[in-house]
């Protein structure tokens, strides 16, 4: 299991949030923590958002990136990874 | 100037000819402004075939399709055929009326949140909430679907909007999309590999077509002379009769293809996403294999199979870089004996039509430049398997979302496309019945599609299943209730006849050939006729099921 943060800037456009939140659900990341303010100008918001899966960190980072709205993708930290523990 | 009359002029401006759809009340104002619009607007009979037919318009053409509905009803009709855009990376815009703003969230009559349900199935979507962002939103769709990995793009148009009157000002900034640079180290190391590899196979995939980059491949192919692997969409990349074209690969690929992808050494992908019913098991997919990925889009590369080397960007300009003579003798002659030693038999017992050499038959007789668009199931595995195409644009088939129904639409589509093209529709008996209404469209505009419907009074390709992977527990795939399709379809005035036994298959084929106008011939086959050879569900692609004695 991998938990990372992702910094991203998007265009304060029509559903630009559930867009990203929308790709984060369908590739199967679950989302930790999430933070998400208008720039001052009001025509960016910035996301900051901590997810895990069991899939590699580019699978998610990749799509987010294709979204027509997002103009900035980071990785912030290192990546966390745990074994799967049995319960 | 309306609103929507703005909207009718930005398309003519876009280039768009003709729009697949359907009226109703939020759309009014378009279908008002389209009535002094030199494009021509299609009535289907059902939204979803607007949108499936703007699909089949765009896969033939390379342009952008267009489909137009009301909201609420109209609109959630569409989704399938967005959907299925989306799965094959298809250039649709699909325009949506909407309830006035003031009406929106009050779940008003006929109010849908189309850009909410579609979400997950586009490329991009907009909603118009201000008259000022018409002219850059329409202008941006058309761009953003056609642009790096097509897909479909929706706008969804409230009334009030559409009714605004206002100064419209045409969009006209043109953005360049900067597809990524080639890396030269990456080059230089995917031409190593190529070098070094004494087992090589193309991986052709449907975005070779769709990036305009025949030419560059076919080069590419004639100067390293790799064997050739299609999937689905990537079938007349080369023409599937070029020597080095060993098939389909994957679930219903041939023998000759899935072996040479189990034993190669080096894959080369291009324009392809190692779908699963192309890999088989991931996992047992390629196992000795280095892979060199191309393909604009970065999010397929490494998605599901580690490229070694991955060349993202334009495919004309990558596959130049790498054309290069290879020494690779001794495989392709093992390839192509492997080829040879499992090609197609076309001699099966009985006396019952076999659809495999009724579309053998249909493909030498229908010339090589006749585009078929197949519906979804066992015949679409058979034409997949049995028709020969030149080129990727004539072979129209729902890959990523199996859409039955799908067939019939795509086939108005692209006789539409081209008027004078012979337009054959394969289908089967439950597919035909998921867009039967479309039998209207046909004869409304008397567009000549030839449709051969294959019946075995079942859902075949679950049957088949469940007789080898469930026992022969048959669930629900029974249809020997099927209504008379000779009479339906002569009803819908559509000349129609049956075909019963193989010795009329040839009688058949040339009069279903030489109907100047539609026609379709309903071909009956066995109820228990399967599609072979077969992977089964979770086996790798070196385990292919051959035909099982009964």
């Amino acid at each position: 299991m991998t938990t990372f943060t992702l910094q991203l800037r998007v265009k304060q456009s029509e559903g630009a949030l559930v867009r990203v939140l929308g790709v984060t659900r369908r590739r199967r990341f679950d989302l930790l923590h999430l933070t998400a303010n208008a720039t001052e100008d009001g025509n960016f918001l910035d996301i900051k958002m901590t997810v895990k899966a069991d899939r590699a960190e580019h699978t998610l980072v990749r799509q987010i990136e294709k979204l027509e709205d997002v103009s900035r993708v980071e990785i912030l930290g290192p990546t966390k990874t745990e074994h799967a523990r049995a319960i | 100037m309306k609103g929507a009359q703005f909207l009718v002029k930005a398309l003519e401006r876009e280039g768009v000819e003709i729009i697949f759809g359907y009226p109703g009340g939020a759309i009014m104002p378009v279908y008002d402004a389209l009535l002094d619009s030199k494009i021509r607007h299609i009535l289907v009979r059902h939204e979803q075939a607007a949108a499936l037919a703007a699909d089949g318009y765009a896969r033939a053409t390379g342009r952008v399709g267009v489909c137009m509905a009301t909201s609420g009803p109209g609109a959630t009709n569409l989704v399938t055929g967005i959907a299925n855009a989306y799965m094959d990376s298809v250039p649709v815009v699909a325009i949506t009326g909407q309830v006035a703003t003031s009406l929106m969230g009050t779940d008003a009559f006929q109010e849908v949140d189309i850009f909410g349900i579609t979400l997950p199935v586009v490329k991009h979507s907009f909603l118009v909430n201000t008259a000022a962002e018409l002219p850059r939103i329409v202008h941006e769709a058309f761009r953003i679907a056609r642009s790096g990995r097509p897909g479909p793009v929706l706008i969804d148009l409230p009334k009030d909007i559409a009714n605004t009157i206002a100064d419209f000002e045409f969009h006209d900034v043109t953005e360049t999309s900067a597809a990524p640079e080639l890396h030269d180290p990456s080059i230089a190391r995917a031409i190593e590999l190529m070098r070094e590899s004494r087992s090589p196979v193309v991986y052709a995939g449907g975005g070779i077509g769709m990036a305009g980059a025949l030419a560059e491949f076919r080069k590419f192919i004639d100067a390293t002379r790799i064997p050739v692997v299609a999937t689905l969409k990537g079938l007349g990349s080369i023409p599937t009769t070029h020597e080095l074209a060993l098939g389909m690969m994957g679930m219903h690929g041939t023998k000759a293809a899935n072996h040479a992808v189990q034993a190669c050494d080096l894959l080369i992908c291009v324009g392809a996403r190692f779908d699963d019913r192309a890999t088989g098991r991931l996992n047992a997919f390629a196992p000795h294999a280095k892979v060199i990925h191309l393909d604009v889009d970065p999010a397929e590369v490494s998605k599901l199979r580690r490229a070694d080397v991955p060349l993202i960007g334009n495919l004309r300009a990558t596959l130049s870089a790498l054309a290069c003579p290879l020494d690779i003798e001794p495989w392709r002659r093992e390839c192509l004996a492997a080829k040879e030693t499992h090609a197609w038999d076309y001699d099966a017992p009985g006396s019952e039509v076999y659809a495999p050499g009724f579309l053998k038959t249909l493909s030498d007789r229908a010339g090589k430049h006749c585009i078929v668009a197949s519906d979804v199931g066992q015949h679409q595995m058979w034409v997949a398997q049995h028709f020969h195409f030149n080129n990727p644009a004539q072979h129209l088939s729902s890959g990523g979302l199996g859409t039955m129904g799908f067939g019939l639409p795509a086939a108005i589509g692209a006789q539409f496309a081209f008027p004078d093209a012979c337009v054959i529709n394969v289908s089967g008996d439950g597919s035909i019945m998921m867009n039967l209404q479309e039998l209207a469209t046909l004869r409304r505009y008397d567009l000549p599609v030839k449709i051969v419907l294959f019946d075995n009074r079942a859902l075949g390709m679950v049957r088949q299943w469940q007789e080898l992977f469930h026992d022969k527990r048959y669930s629900e795939v029974d249809l020997s209730d099927n209504p008379d399709f000779v009479r339906v379809a002569e009803s819908m005035g559509i000349p129609s006849f049956r075909v019963e036994n193989r010795r009329d298959v040839s009688s058949a084929i040339d009069r279903l050939l030489a109907e100047p106008g539609p026609v379709l011939a309903h071909v009956l086959i066995h109820q228990e006729a399967n599609v072979w050879p077969i992977v089964g569900p979770g086996k790798s692609n070196s385990e292919m099921l051959d035909e099982v004695a009964r």
